[in-house]
């Protein structure tokens, strides 16, 4: 029953927890621009977040070790000095984003300048981390984020056409802007599929002591989980499309963006879309600070966790509070929200081969996962998802250029 | 045993169970007409940066010597003080033997001074 | 010879053959115990290349025992130079991986 509670919890946790600054701009923007024809590109890659979530916990609960910590252990420091350092740079990059969106909320709500905010709101996201523990952060961060179902609900409330959302399913070529659309595709799968994710969902499944008694909550959550919170950005998209794409808005702002709210919400048009995106961005932000603590306590093998007290972790919480640190400088030099988002998606997808090669290797070492090796539907998946990965990784940079 | 699959980057807990790094390095004795004999295991920083470039490991002695945490660093453990070696390699020792958690320690006075630590 | 070396250093380092020709990558150490102490008995020498250096590849891909590669007896590799591991034999007497 207990376990049954906490399965649920762990399901509307990552609803919650599912939208933050990358996936609210690319979907606002795909919708925007291209309708419901990039609702394929959500869909898949909410499937390969799903896939490869399921094995990072999986790894986790059988081999005891985070992502981080098996690949020092099964590739060494050679190789792993590579991702890790590109994925300290991009979390970073991506922190600075996120941070900038809780301000732009805040902004929105208050009419005060966003610079203003980016301190106070990295001073919070600390203090969370300093006091807080993981199920009390997971668990809050979730629940709060159940405001972001405005997305679905506004979506819901306009009357899309069934017969064209589910058109928006299947792959098409469009009519204009193929490297436009191409690169919001890329964009897409680089908002959802984030490295952060993988390594924090993890580190979470060490943190909540998982075994291999868990695996099925583990596939539960991991399937369940991403899939609707998926929805959440399929709900942006749509309700964008149909609000914004006549209008031909370019959403070049996030003010723009919350006009999509409008219709339905009237009034509270910009407060709902102001708490969606500040709640999901400051969820985001603790989860990539926290994240970054455990990569890297992780890999260089220094005691670790938000469970344990702060004395005995002291470089960890030192990693965490230096990448907050950080990223408020950063932001504070000023900087366009939007634009750093979408290159720090674009980044994202360059390593993401680095990233999932692991994976191919450490799902078939019984020495990792026991008897839980990846079968061949695993494998495929993985072996697809690399490719796809290496292939889009080549294209991002040439299409940033040309359709960023 | 296989020395990089098993013992290289695993981590490396004290005679309690407490963490200590991860083996970062590794020393090997050779005498002539002799295999090489495993000497000691190697934790800190400052090997794993010779590990992955001399300058590196250079640059990080450099800094541990700029404040002052460089006294029996990166540590040495003789193979000897190896107890059992399985996901994780347990001492003989405990950490308190070793220079590995001087970093640790030195944050710990500023992160302890924090208010509300626990 | 007798020199204290780091062993994670030569992982990695091109092994080249008696006549200085490049033979492949030490890619790991086998150690036995004898008494109190490990040696280390033999030398895994990787032929495959620079994804081998990264310890990725087919090999890993498909299985640790796949792929071309040699095992390195102690007494069939000279460490006198650390930086550059000589074999002390012929190939042919080396055994396959």
């Amino acid at each position: 029953m207990r376990k049954l509670f906490n399965l649920t919890l762990g399901v509307v946790t990552s609803i919650g927890g599912f939208v933050e600054v990358g996936s609210i701009s690319t979907s606002a923007q795909a919708g925007a621009e291209f309708g419901f024809s990039l609702l394929w590109a959500v869909a898949a890659a909410t499937l390969f977040l799903a896939a490869l979530a399921e094995m990072a916990g999986r790894l986790a609960a059988v081999s005891k070790r985070s992502m981080a910590a098996a690949v020092r252990e099964r590739f060494g420091i050679h190789f792993q000095i590579i991702p890790l350092s590109a994925e300290l740079v991009i979390d970073t990059l991506l922190l600075t984003a996120e941070l900038g969106g809780v301000a732009i909320a805040i902004k929105m709500l208050t009419g005060i300048g966003f610079q203003w905010w980016i301190l106070p709101v990295g001073l919070v996201a600390w203090l969370v981390l300093w006091l807080g523990n993981f199920s009390v952060i997971e668990d809050g961060i979730g629940l709060l984020g159940m405001v972001t179902l405005s997305f679905v609900v506004a979506a819901w409330r306009l009357h899309p056409a069934a017969g064209q959302v589910a058109g928006g399913f299947v792959p098409t070529v469009p009519h204009h802007d193929i490297t436009r659309y191409a690169f919001m595709t890329v964009s897409i799968i680089g908002a959802t599929v984030s490295p952060y994710l993988l390594n924090f969902y993890s580190s979470g499944a060490i943190e909540e002591k998982w075994t291999e008694q868990d695996l099925w909550i583990n596939r539960v959550t991991a399937w369940l989980g991403m899939g609707f919170g998926s929805t959440v950005a399929m709900g942006c998209l749509v309700t964008a499309a149909i609000v914004l794409g006549p209008q031909h808005v370019k959403v070049e702002t996030y003010e723009q963006a919350a006009q999509m709210f409008v219709p339905v919400y009237g009034r509270w048009a910009v407060t709902l879309f102001a708490l969606s995106l500040g709640i999901g961005c400051f969820g985001a932000a603790v989860e990539i600070a926290l994240n970054a603590g455990y990569v890297l306590g992780q890999s260089l093998g220094w005691t670790w966790g938000i469970d344990k007290k702060r004395r005995d972790t002291s470089r960890f919480v030192a990693a965490f509070s230096l990448v907050l640190l950080l990223a408020v400088a950063i932001a504070s030099i000023g900087f366009d929200p939007l634009r750093v988002t979408l290159i720090s998606v674009a980044l994202t997808v360059v390593i993401m081969p680095l990233v999932v090669l692991p994976f191919l290797v450490l799902m078939n070492d019984e020495q990792y996962v026991g008897r839980h090796t990846s079968g061949p539907i695993g494998n495929g998946l993985l072996a697809t998802i690399t490719i796809l990965g290496a292939l889009m990784a080549m294209v991002v940079i040439p299409l940033e250029i040309l359709g960023g | 045993m296989d020395i990089v699959r098993d013992v290289l980057d695993t981590r490396v807990v004290d005679r309690n169970g407490r963490e200590m790094g991860r083996v970062d390095g590794i020393v090997v004795d050779c005498q002539p007409n002799q295999p090489c004999r495993l000497a000691a295991i190697v934790i800190g920083p400052a090997a794993l940066g010779d590990r992955l470039h001399p300058a590196l490991g250079q640059f990080v002695r450099r800094l541990e010597k700029r404040f002052g945490l460089d006294q029996n660093r990166p540590a040495q453990i003789e193979f000897a003080d190896v107890d059992e070696i399985e996901t994780k390699i347990r001492l003989r020792l405990t950490i308190s033997d070793t220079a590995v958690d001087a970093v640790e320690k030195r944050l710990r006075a500023w992160v302890g001074r924090l208010p509300g630590a626990r | 010879m007798n020199a204290t070396i780091r062993l994670d250093r030569l992982l990695g380092r091109e092994v080249h053959t008696a006549n200085n020709r490049r033979f492949g990558r030490l890619e790991e150490f086998r150690a036995e115990r004898r008494g109190d102490a490990w040696f280390i008995i033999e030398y895994v020498v990787g032929t495959a290349g620079l994804l081998e250096r990264l310890g990725l590849g087919a090999r890993l891909i498909l299985g640790l025992e796949r792929g071309g590669g040699y095992v390195v007896r102690w007494d069939q590799l000279d460490l006198s130079n650390p930086d550059r591991p000589r074999l002390t034999c012929s190939v042919d007497d080396l055994r396959r991986k």
